[in-house]
């Protein structure tokens, strides 16, 4: 099966993508495509193509959101980063999103698609549509070492 | 585009007719002065009395020319039955009351000053409120309880905020005062947290601050562009959008609007299309760079269509209707844009010919409706008809 038509991609064993990693899959049916997070052990994929003028969305940082309790008068903006690995900014522009839903923190309108991702016999798999999930529950247990 | 220009019923000489009915025409850029400096003197108090009559009232300037007075609205004093002194523009109550308000049918019309706006620059602050409080006393006593329809822009120097504030405490709440009235010309952009007080002070009296060209280059003043300072008058007044758009991308990313919610920023004559490039701009790098200004809730062009009004003068002049159309849309002038003429001077905008195509609820909301939201008064007074 030509790469371009797969509906089911093996991105690599769980031990490749630990924690505050990712891999990129590229192409993925002939588009831009994607990019595999593991944060704090959820898996998430999104589409390597940012909405807003199409740049490598997955290639870029990986950090927070900058939240503050008001303006700054007098040092009391109380500035933090919230969520921090939660969020991913493309380089091009450096919009922000939320890796997990694909939605864009700057834009309501704007959301990059998101794929299903889950472990199958110890691998990460990616999947194309929801559609194409399995019918019967994978292994999610990785293999043992 | 169905309303041609001069069809809404305003009175003017050659214009229709019209029975005044509630509001109908807020002018928010009326300009009233002292004939000389020298006239504060008696509401000064000492030191700064015997200093001024010793040495004259301390003022700032910058040194560009303006339009020769005697081509300026010759109009309005050549063959008229007027002492001389009135034809130092803007110096009469009863030229202003004769020839404009009663003329155009104005409901209310904000007194813009401009003899004090190099107060701010000043570097002696305690001199710069001593001479503001002196010109707000003149202003209630010599025009504002002469003319209800009048409304004031109080003198502010912002180089002492306690002081301000203490001034707009002073005279916030009578009901003619409806704003304070400061200088494009700065040291530094308004949005900065030094000036907070004032704006603090502004809101808990429903004052709108109002920003007019003035000063820029003067006093303590930055230079008037960007790039230091130029030749001629005409370029400091193409100069005049890059001062209020540094001022206005001030208020909205230093948080001023997230901190006084009520608080409404009004430039006169300072343009109008630098606001439509300002807006799609702004919003544009605030989703790249939101990170930085982190309390900011909304898009920036939010904040400005909310707290951010335009005066219309000196109104756009493209090549043709359908690009003021699409202007006036980008715009969103029906929200942002107020009728200002900047009466007496040479380059006004009077109400009847100025505006083409405007819509009924376009003539409503710019010269009437957005006006009296922002000043806090009602539409149509009870005793309007």
């Amino acid at each position: 099966m030509a790469i371009s038509e797969a509906v089911r991609v093996v991105v690599g064993p769980v031990e490749d993508l630990p924690s505050g990693s990712r891999r990129l899959v590229v192409p993925f049916r002939g588009r831009a495509g994607i990019g595999v997070f593991n944060i704090g052990g959820r898996y998430f994929a999104l589409r390597n193509l940012c909405p807003h003028k199409t740049g490598p969305l997955c290639t870029g940082k990986v950090t927070g959101r900058m939240v503050a309790v008001g303006p700054p008068s007098a040092g009391d903006a109380g500035m933090v980063m919230a969520r921090d690995g939660e969020i991913i900014r493309c380089p091009w522009h450096l919009w922000e999103f939320e890796i997990a839903s694909g939605r864009c923190l700057v834009d309501p309108q704007v959301r990059v698609k998101t794929y299903p991702v889950q472990v199958e016999q110890g691998e990460v798999v990616v999947y194309a549509r929801e559609a194409d999930l399995p019918e019967q529950p994978p292994d999610r247990e990785p293999p043992p070492a | 585009m169905a309303i041609r220009a001069g069809s809404r019923p305003i009175t003017a000489p050659g214009w229709t007719e019209h029975k005044p009915v509630g509001v109908g025409l807020v002018d928010c850029d009326v300009h009233h002065g002292v004939r000389s400096l020298n006239d504060l003197i008696p509401h000064m108090p000492q030191p700064y009395r015997q200093q001024a009559e010793e040495q004259g009232v301390r003022m700032a300037g910058s040194g560009y020319f303006n339009v020769a007075k005697d081509a300026h609205r010759t109009d309005l004093v050549s063959g008229a039955d007027r002492p001389a002194q009135d034809r130092q523009l803007g110096t009469s109550y009863e030229l202003l009351r004769d020839e404009h308000l009663d003329l155009w049918n104005v409901d209310y019309a904000l007194l813009t000053g401009g003899s004090a706006y190099g107060a701010s620059i000043l570097p002696d602050p305690d001199f710069a409120a001593a001479i503001c409080r002196a010109f707000n006393d003149w202003t209630m006593e010599q025009w504002a309880q002469r003319d209800q329809r009048l409304l004031v822009a109080l003198a502010v120097s912002v180089s002492d905020p306690v002081q301000a504030v203490r001034e707009i405490d002073r005279l916030g709440d009578h009901p003619q005062v409806k704003a304070i009235m400061l200088p494009t010309g700065s040291r530094m952009p308004y949005g900065n947290r030094l000036y907070h007080p004032i704006w603090e002070a502004c809101e808990r009296h429903g004052l709108v601050v109002g920003i007019h060209p003035g000063n820029e280059g003067a006093g303590m003043a930055g230079p008037p562009t960007g790039v230091g300072y130029p030749t001629y008058y005409i370029e400091t007044r193409m100069a005049r959008p890059q001062m209020a758009m540094a001022h206005a991308v001030s208020f909205i990313a230093e948080g001023v609007f997230e901190r006084y919610p009520r608080l409404h920023v009004l430039f006169d004559e300072c343009d109008q299309f630098w606001a439509i490039g300002l807006m799609w701009h702004m919003d544009a790098d605030w989703k790249s760079l939101r990170d930085q200004t982190p309390w900011l809730k909304r898009l920036p062009s939010e904040y400005f269509r909310d707290h951010i009004r335009v005066g219309a003068q000196p109104f756009m002049e493209p090549e043709n209707d359908s690009q003021l159309e699409a202007a006036m849309q980008a715009l969103h002038a029906d929200e942002t844009l107020v009728f200002s003429s900047d009466w007496p001077h040479w380059d006004w905008d009077d109400p009847a010919t100025t505006f083409h195509g405007l819509s009924e609820r376009s003539a409503r909301r710019i010269f009437a409706e957005t006006a009296c939201e922002m000043f806090g008064i009602e539409a149509r007074p009870a005793d309007a008809v």
